[in-house]
Formats: C-alpha cells, structure tokens, sequence
C-alpha cells in the first residue's frame, strides 16, 4: 500500500510543481544544435563536379547530370529520400554541398522533395545559424554567397 | 556468481585461459576435415551430417555453451554454414564451426538439436540462402512471407524477377472462417502485427485456454528492409556506418555503430586513438540510458495502461539525452557519429558547455532514478504483476542464446563492455549488474540498475575528456580513402549493445564492399525466449514478458 | 422541500397529469443535460488537462481559451466518422449495447439528490428505496458491456466482455454490501434522508463543527467503497475490461463513430454516477459551508473523477486472476466484516 501511495504522490509531485517540458512549436521554436543536419544547400559556384558526393551516398538520393565534357548541368537531390548521413558533406573537397539546420519541409507529393539545384540553392539557413562555423571547414566561397550569379562553368 | 562447484576447466583450454585449438581438434578427433583462420578464432571445417554430433561434444565437454550465431553464406562451389561458438564464461574463447554443403544438394544438419537458438537462426538462413537443415523442428521461412520465390542472398537469385504469388496463395484470409480448434476448449488469438503492445510490428500467433496461453508462436519479418545486403552493397569506408543506427533505431544507435566500427577495425587493422575511444564510450553510454529508458518507460505502458506518467517521464528524460547527443553527433537519433578509426567530431565547443549539460544530467540523474523506483520497482501491484511473472531459467536463456538485459535478469553474468573489453571500458570502474530473479521484475530492475552504472561510466569518462590535453585530442585515425582487406577475412565481432550481444560477421572478397555481411541481433535471440516464458501463464503476463525483453523489430527482422 | 418537477408543475399555467409529464420531462432534460455537459466537459478536455498536468504536459491549448473549443471539435470529428459495422455482428444486441452503456448510468442520476442552486432543487425524484435504485441503474452497464462483448464476433471484445461480468459479479457485492453499512447508520435507503442523517454535527475542532459525513464516522468503509467502485467504473487498477495494451480495447473494440461516442460517454457518466453515490452516501451529498448545495455536489463528484485519473497515472492494472481473488478473498471479506461491525456498533453501542 505504501508504493502505491509513493507512486501516487510522485505523480502528484508533478502536477502540483507546475514545470513543462512541452515546447510551444511554432511560437517557440526549440533550440537546434549548429551540427544538426537538415536539408542540405548546394552551391554551383563551389562545386567542381568532382561526384565524390554522388558516390558516397549510401542510397543513391544524389543525381548528377553533366554533358560530355564534365560540366555539370543538373544537380538532383531527392531530400525525402535522404537519410541525413552527411558524408556528402564531409567527402565534398570544396564545402559546396552543405547540410543546413532547416528541419521545416513540407510537400503535397513526395516527387516535390526532389529538390533540384536552383532548389537547393534557395533552401534557407535556419535561425541563421551557420553550419560551417561549428563544422570549421574552408569557408571563404560561401561568404557573400547568393550576392553574384557566378557561375565557374 | 555460480552456485556450481568449482568444475575442471574445460577440454582444450591452456593454463594461462587461452584457447588450445590443437586440443579441441584432438577432441573432435576425425570429425574436424579441415581449420581455417579468422581473425576472431579459428574455424574447424566439419561433415554436414556431423553437425549435432560436433556441437555437442563442444558444448557438454569443451564448455562452448553460447551459440552466438550462425551465418550462412554460398560461395562460387558451395554453401556454407557458420557456427559462431563461445562461453558465457568467457566470450574470448571463440570457435567457428565451418559446414560446408555441395550447391547442388544444400542439405546439413540441424543444431536446433543442441542449441535452442539455432532454431531460428537456421530458419533464417534457409529463408534467405537456401540451405536446407535436416532434422529442424520446424523448417519454414521466417522473414519473407510463405510465398516467396528464391532465397535473396543466394547467388543465382534474380533481383529483378518480381514476386509473383499466385491468387489461391493470396487468398483472403479472412474468408476461411475462424477455424473451430481440434481442442475445443482453446481459441486462437491474432495478437498483433496491429496490436498497442507488440512494440512494432509484431505477430504472435497465440492460443489462448480460456485467459491463459496454450500456445504461442511469435511471426516476425514484417520490418524486413534487408539490412544485411544493404550492407553488402555498401563500401566499408563509409557508407555501412550510417545503417547500424537503423537497426535498433531506439535511441541506440551508437551502440549498433560501435559493432560495425568494431568489426571493420579489427578486420583492417585499425588503431582508434585513445581520446576516440573515451568519446566513443560516452557516447554509447549515453545511448544505452537512452535506450534503457525508452524500455523502462514501454514496459510501464504495458503493464499500468496507456494513461500511465511513467512513459512520459522516462520520453522526457530521453529528450535530455537526445539533446546533448544531438549537440555531439548532429542528430537526435540517426546519428552516424562513428567513423573507422574514430568519431566524426570532436566535442562541440564551447567545450564547458557541453561538459556543464551533460553532468547537469548526471547530477539529475539519481534523483529520476528514484522517481523510477517510486513508481515502478516499490509499487505493490507492480510487484505482484511482474515478480514470478515470464520466467526464464538461466539454462535455456543461455540454450537460447539470450543476452544482455533479459540473460542478466536471469543471473547470467555476461557483459562483453567487461568479458571482451572494447573501447575505454576496461580502464573504467563499473559494475555488471545481474538478478537472479529471471523474472519480468529483475530484467526490469537491471535496466534501472544499468542506468546508474552508465551514469557512472559517462560521469569518469567526462573527468578524462576535461583533462585532456589540447593537442593530443585526435578524434581519427589515418585511414585510407578506400578499405580492400585482404580477400576472404572473416570476422565475428559482437559489442554489447543496449539489448546484448551485437555482433557483426563480415567476410571480404578484395573488393571495397563486404561479400558477406551478417547481423547477429540481440532483439532476434532475445524474442526467441517469448514462448518459454509465456506458456502456460496469462495474457497480461505475456504482454509484461514481451515488454520486459524491449524487443526493437527493426533489429529483429532487420 | 420539493424537488425539481413539483417546482417545475407550480410554474406550468396548467394542472392535471399532463402538467405532471410535462414537468417532469423537462427537469429530466436538466438533469440529463448538466451531467451530459460535465461528460462533455470531462472527456475530450478535462482528462486530457488532468493526464498532461500529471506528466508535465501542457495539452490541448490551441482550440479556443484553455483550448475550450476541443471539445466541439472533437465532437464534430466523432459524428462525422464513419459507422463501421462489421460483419457477422449480432444485431441489435450490437447497437443496443452503446445505448444500454450511456443510457443506464445517466438514468442513475434521477434519485440523487445534488443540492440546489438559486433555489432550483436538483433532484429528480426520491424514492423510499433510493439507493437499490441507483445500484441496480449503476450496475446495469454491465449488462452493456456483455451485450458490446459477445455482439461483437471479436475475440478481443469477447475477452473484454468476459472480464467485465468476471469483475463486476466480484465487485457489486463488496460494493453494495459498504453501502448497506451506511444504510445501517441512516436507517433509510431514501437518498435526501441519508443525506439528511450526514448533516449533523459530528465533533467541533477548533471552532469548526465537523458534520458526520459518513467518510468521517466510517472512514474504512469509505476507503472500501472508494476502491471498489473505481472497479465497477473500470478505471486503474481495475480497467482490465479494456485494458488496451493487453486487449486493445476490449468489449469496445469493434465500435466507430457515434456509437463509440455513446459508450465512451457512458464511461464518464459512469465515473460521474459513481462519484454521486459516493458524495452522497459518505460525503453529505451536497453539504458544505458557504457555496450552494449544488456547486458543493459538483466540485465532490469532480473530485472523484480527478481521483480516478491520479490513479490512472500512478497505479498499474492488475492481472484478471488477481483482480478476482482481491474481490472474493479481500474486498468482499472486508465489506462483510465492516457491515457486521457497523450493525453490532449501531445495534449494541448506539
């Protein structure tokens, strides 16, 4: 009788102190660590089409289409298929695909998640954070990215 | 602790607790045809129809009571089955009992004679490779459905060859009415693969005498995604290591990380610098409460009823933990943290800060453990549920292979962080916690029993992370781009995962990809068990069984 | 003073039986729809606040204040669901079932006296034999979840339907026979007067006159009566007639839509009549200082059902074999002795 009643008073223990762990999702929005991985961001600029990052990926989700003298046309990537591994990232010579915090995505079909270059390219940073900087790779390209349409092709 | 007397040590093993395979070949005598070398032990080639015979001898004289898996495999000129053998004891000491089998005439003997647990794994084997056991109880496919053609890993299956299952196969099963049993005093009960208490999707085919359970047979293959040939698919390198976490995807996934790292280093000869290894450890730590939690917390839910606080309780304080791994690996629960030779990151800076969340929690830590104990452990109706409720004797847990947790509880001494060190574990000072209850109650007080001593783990590794120096905290190895080990290693290697004994076979071709790739789930062994438990008791009783293994069907059917 | 359709008939402009009927269908429908409004109140909302508090949730907080409005959407969403039937069910037993489960426990209220309010008397009628009445209407659900057992053609509902006659013939009668131990107090089975006896002064501590609720005269009845009406409503740890995680549902696993909605309003109906019976035979019905009568009964029967839900989340299910052997072994041994020393302390001492 008397673990009964303990466990009853723990639970009442709670009610009574008045602390939630819920987070208000969207007005609050929690706290998202700078090495999360989200949707990824690619930038045309950096990329040297090299396909180390096609390559690696361990379920295929990356497309890439180049014409016959290696330069790249199209960049696919399907983030619903994604697993979020990372090693696009992490094998990617120039820091030209990049894994956001971006966890907010949403589509009517799942076709609207293969995300092509332009795409990927507009995938906004989330709450601002910056992923290089906790991820301390060579980052000069992607300051002022978006600024110019420089494309090295 | 035995209550046995002190007993000779067993045929075949030196004085100094090593292995003698020239003994243990003299043991066999005339049965051994042939010995190969794996990097985890040495494997005796033997008869097909020598099996039950070879591995009894083994178990009653040479002391090899853990069958820790069994891995089928068909080369270019045969089939072959692979009995991973160990001692509860001490898992160290290793045999691997090769039957080959002709391509033509895939037949071999059955082992379910011996161990109970080769039941399942042959079923498995013939499921997918296509060897058939002669002398299995009960031969059938256990992942894929019935009417599957082809055995998936077999050489000359055909990918691309759809399933086509004819129309009287598929009939509805509906349309044959409830089958009045032979017994009429017994019905027969569908629980799952919909049901709020299987924990996945899982089928157990139940009969049911009056409340009481006459007869059961868990059906499992539902979450099938074929996780070994993934894997076979996949380079060594890097991308095998993301799939582990999705084996036993409840919050262990560096767990299931660390028997693949394990695995591929000690195959390719890899050193993992020290200040990895603590990392590692924390981290798989931090996994194992997690994990714990989530099991404590479904075990309530299946024993006080959906409204209960305790699942909340321990959802939220998993939620604490995922944050701190979440701020170490990037993610909350598919982490792919790992790396051969290493981790991926370093701790993340600001370095205090991270040390202040994580022993914040810690502190914390206690005092929810009480909580637990509060509303679990000391409750009396809880007691009376579970104690004396789904009990396995530690004789057939270790016949059928049971580990972590569900041997523990049986009072089995067995903890490979400890008997087969790895990582940091063996520098650390820890205890293995057993029950010798073998009943719901101890498997569920160990996991409480573990969260402290993971608690202790993470708290001495954290002392060692703090003091180390600046410029020696080399988080990887030197590993080249792509890994070729040499053609044919084979390796056994097993961790301790957070539901036990996680073991990885591979075995190379030369090539960047494993030819082979073998899970030994804990999850699969562990459910085996279900029936010795569950027979004869009452439903409720077989439910709180269930939750008391903390069975993962992404890991039992993988 | 008079009860709620005599006040009703003295403001009708015409006399005779019709004004009687009429009368007394419209206090029905009061009565029906407060406790229909509390169910509402209860089931999609309150519950849901009370489990969120207990495991430091926050809950429905985005429909309307508080999240008010759950309620209508809930409502909405339930009625507009599809009437699954399934096939080889036992028709009408199938549909009768849900009507038995909500109707028998809202019937129940009509003998309870629940104080008054602006000088309204919320009492429907009082019979001499009051309190065999709200028995035998509370104990008629059980008779509903049978019929929703075995109408089903579910094993799982069968299972659930069998485990409900097992527990309520083991709880009924240690139930029933605590009650007739305060009977044996109020020498009366007719409600107001139980009520009536509770109003007395037991003791004055400090200045403060303590009335002889019958929870303070016979605290351990009390307790009795507590546990086992929370197995006559099936909640933890007695809810083994559903008991999800072993059953999935139990005796209502194969209903949908509308008819779902009448059993689980039964349910609550349920717990609200079982927190009646207890307010008025232990807790003075609806005395107490200050508020009206009928916000005192309100805030009693309120109290039952937040026990009800702590209990839910803190107390495990027992096992069925167990359930049965607290009742026979225990509670009943227990309610036999506690009325035979009730009738010797009122026939010897008193």
């Amino acid at each position: 009788m008397l673990g009964i009643l303990k466990g009853m008073a723990t639970t009442m223990k709670h009610a009574l102190d008045g602390k939630k762990f819920t987070v208000k999702y969207p007005e609050e929005t929690p706290e998202v660590s700078p090495r999360f991985r989200g949707v990824h961001k690619f930038s045309q600029e950096r990329c040297i089409w090299c396909r180390q990052c096609e390559n690696v990926c361990p379920n295929d989700t990356i497309q890439i289409v180049t014409d016959d003298q290696r330069n790249g046309e199209q960049y696919n990537l399907h983030i619903g298929q994604c697993i979020y591994c990372r090693l696009c990232e992490e094998v990617c010579p120039v820091d030209a695909i990049l894994l956001t915090q971006n966890f907010e995505f949403v589509a009517d079909t799942k076709d609207e998640f293969a995300y092509s270059k332009e795409e990927l390219k507009n995938v906004p940073w989330y709450k601002d954070i910056d992923p290089l900087e906790s991820r301390e790779p060579d980052r000069g390209a992607w300051i002022g990215e978006g600024d110019g349409e420089v494309d090295y092709q | 602790m035995s209550l046995e007397e002190p007993q000779a040590p067993d045929v075949g093993v030196t004085g100094e607790g090593d292995l003698d395979y020239d003994a243990l070949e003299d043991l066999l005598g005339d049965n051994v045809v042939d010995r190969e070398q794996h990097e985890n032990a040495e494997g005796f080639v033997i008869r097909p129809d020598e099996v039950e015979e070879t591995l009894s001898t083994l178990k009653e004289e040479a002391g090899f009571d853990h069958l820790s898996s069994v891995t089928a495999q068909e080369y270019q000129d045969r089939y072959e089955s692979i009995y991973h053998l160990k001692k509860f004891d001490d898992p160290t000491q290793e045999l691997s009992v090769v039957v080959p089998t002709a391509r033509d005439d895939p037949v071999s003997e059955s082992a379910a004679g011996v161990f109970d647990t080769a039941e399942w794994h042959e079923r498995e084997a013939y499921d997918l490779v296509g060897i058939e056991y002669e002398g299995h109880p009960d031969l059938r496919r256990i992942l894929l459905p019935e009417t599957w053609q082809g055995h998936p890993l077999s050489q000359d299956y055909n990918q691309d060859k759809p399933q086509i299952v004819p129309l009287r196969e598929h009939a509805n099963p509906m349309e044959e009415k409830t089958k009045i049993p032979d017994d009429p005093d017994t019905m027969f009960v569908n629980i799952g693969p919909h049901h709020p208490a299987t924990h996945g999707v899982l089928h157990v085919k139940t009969t049911l005498d009056g409340e009481q359970i006459a007869d059961l047979d868990p059906d499992i293959g539902y979450l099938h995604r074929c996780e070994e040939q993934m894997c076979q698919q996949s380079t060594y390198r890097h991308q095998i290591m993301p799939y582990p976490d999705r084996w036993d995807y409840i919050s262990a996934g560096i767990l299931n990380e660390w028997a693949y790292a394990r695995a591929a280093e000690d195959m390719a000869d890899i050193e993992v610098p020290e200040y990895a290894q603590v990392i590692r450890t924390m981290s798989a730590e931090l996994c194992r409460i997690a994990a714990h939690l989530l099991a404590v917390g479904t075990f309530a839910l299946d024993i006080y009823g959906d409204f209960t606080a305790i699942f909340m309780y321990a959802i939220r304080d998993r939620e604490v933990i995922q944050n701190i791994l979440e701020d170490l690996t990037g993610q909350r629960l598919m982490f792919n943290y790992m790396r051969l030779g290493g981790v991926a990151w370093d701790l993340p800076e600001p370095r205090e800060d991270f040390f202040e969340q994580t022993r914040d929690f810690l502190d914390e830590l206690p005092d929810r453990l009480e909580e637990y104990h509060n509303l679990l452990t000391s409750n009396e109706i809880f007691q009376m549920r579970v104690i004396d409720t789904g009990v396995l004797p530690p004789e057939q847990a270790k016949s059928f292979g049971a580990t972590g947790p569900v041997a523990r509880g049986s009072g089995i001494d067995y903890d490979l962080r400890r008997d087969d060190p790895y990582g940091y574990y063996d520098e650390l000072e820890w205890d293995v916690i057993t029950e010798d209850g073998c009943d719901n109650f101890s498997r569920a007080l160990v996991r409480l029993k573990e969260m402290e001593q993971s608690g202790r783990i993470i708290e001495q590794c954290l002392d060692l992370l703090e003091d180390w120096p600046e410029e020696d905290r080399e988080i990887q190895a030197n590993v080249p781009r792509t890994l070729k080990p040499e053609p044919d290693t084979e390796i056994y290697r097993a961790v301790e995962g957070a539901k036990g004994e996680l073991g990885i076979y591979m075995r190379s071709d030369g090539t960047d990809k494993p030819a082979r790739f073998k899970i030994r789930s804990p999850c699969f062994c562990n459910l085996q068990t279900l029936p010795v438990m569950s027979e004869g008791e009452y439903i409720p009783d077989m439910i709180a069984s269930l939750g008391s293994l903390d069975i993962v069907l992404g890991e039992v059917d993988r | 003073m008079q009860l709620l359709p005599e006040q009703i008939m003295g403001i009708l402009p015409f006399g005779g039986v019709g004004a009687e009927v009429v009368a007394s269908l419209i206090a029905a429908a009061i009565i029906g729809t407060i406790m229909l409004t509390n169910t509402a109140l209860a089931g999609p909302w309150a519950k849901r606040k009370i489990t969120a508090a207990f495991t430091d949730r926050i809950a429905v907080n985005r429909i309307g204040p508080f999240g008010l409005l759950i309620i209508v959407a809930d409502a909405v969403r339930l009625l507009s669901k599809e009437l699954i039937v399934p096939e080889g069910v036992d028709r009408p037993a199938w549909d009768l079932a849900p009507l038995i489960i909500a109707s028998t426990a809202l019937l129940g209220f009509s003998v309870i006296p629940m104080g008054s309010i602006v000088g309204i008397n919320m009492h429907l009628a009082d019979p001499e034999a009051g309190l065999a009445l709200v028995f035998a209407f509370a104990s008629m659900a059980s008779v509903g979840l049978v019929m929703a057992g075995y109408a089903s053609n579910n094993k799982f509902s069968f299972l659930g339907g069998l485990r409900a006659v097992a527990q309520n013939l083991a709880y009924e009668i240690p139930l029933i026979l605590t009650g007739v131990s305060v009977v044996i107090f109020a020498e009366t089975l007719q409600m107001s007067e139980i009520v009536a006896a509770q109003q007395e002064t037991l003791f004055t501590v400090a200045g403060i006159a303590v009335p002889s609720w019958y929870a303070i005269v016979n605290p351990f009845a009390f307790v009795l009566f507590v546990i086992a009406n929370l197995a006559e409503v099936g909640r933890n740890p007695f809810d083994i007639p559903e008991a999800p995680t072993e059953i999935v549902a139990g005796y209502q696993t194969e209903y949908s839509s509308v008819y779902f909605v009448l059993i689980y309003l039964g349910e609550f109906i349920h717990i609200f009549l079982g927190g009646a019976i207890i307010a008025t035979l232990f807790l003075g019905g609806p005395a107490g200082p200050a508020l009206p009568g009928f916000i005192w009964f309100m805030i009693k029967i309120w109290a039952v059902f937040l026990f009800t839900q702590w209990a839910r989340s803190a107390v495990p299910r027992v096992r069925i074999d167990q359930l049965i052997e607290i009742g026979w072994k225990g509670m009943l041994v227990l309610a036999f002795a506690n009325l035979f020393l009730t009738a010797v302390i009122v026939g010897v001492v008193l």
